[in-house]
């Protein structure tokens, strides 16, 4: 899949592939589950 | 000198005017429009010395999917503790979530495809000092809350970064003010 966008100020690019990791180490997820607290 | 009461027929020069029309509680430091497909937005430069405490508000845009927003102060993704009560419309039931040495504050706002919607306030960030935040609103499509909670980390920050749990955010401002001091 096409990584997200991170965004420094107004500058938006796509994350770098450590970016994303560390995003998804977070717990991150592309869809969410439901409307309830994580 | 923080204010000044004005007699009938008093002068109003143009200093008195700009000195206290700028007097105002709550000062507008910055705003930030959040781009297309973000799952992360870094604020930078928004704490100082010129204040202690802070609101930040986000409104607008919409996000991809049902996510609650996440908050860190940029450089720290470790000690966040937090409280989150809610309750689910239609019921009374009170519902709950927290954070325990998390990596963010989990529950710092809400999105979902119609909506962005954040506002807390940020007491001591810039201070060397533990950072509270909160009280919010986390309105959700089913549920809605309020969270608060404290960074442990006795440091002094700049910045911070606002994150979705899943999904992504397009458009919406995020907007910072300083609490003025005197």
């Amino acid at each position: 899949m096409t990584r997200p966008n991170i965004q420094f100020d107004d500058e938006v690019r796509e994350m770098t592939e450590e970016e994303y990791a560390a995003l998804l180490a977070t717990g991150w997820t592309e869809e969410g589950t439901d409307d309830l607290a994580r | 000198m923080a204010i000044k009461t004005f007699t009938t027929g008093e002068l109003l020069t143009a200093s008195d005017t700009n000195t206290y029309l700028a007097n105002s509680g709550l000062v507008y430091i910055k705003q930030q429009t959040i781009g297309s497909g973000v799952a992360t937005a870094v604020v930078a430069d928004a704490f100082s010395a010129t204040y202690d405490n802070y609101k930040i508000t986000i409104h607008g845009g919409v996000a991809s999917t049902l996510t609650s927003l996440t908050f860190i102060l940029t450089g720290s993704a470790t000690q966040y503790y937090s409280a989150l009560s809610y309750v689910a419309y239609g019921t009374t039931t009170p519902l709950a979530a927290s954070d325990n040495n998390a990596a963010s504050w989990q529950y710092a706002g809400y999105g979902t495809t119609n909506y962005l919607a954040a506002t807390f306030d940020v007491l001591n960030p810039w201070n060397a000092k533990f950072t509270q935040f909160g009280p919010n609103n986390w309105p959700a499509q089913t549920v809605s809350g309020t969270s608060s909670g404290v960074h442990g980390v006795a440091t002094s920050y700049t910045g911070f970064t606002i994150g979705t749990a899943a999904g992504t955010m397009t458009g919406g401002t995020i907007t910072v003010y300083g609490y003025r001091k005197a």
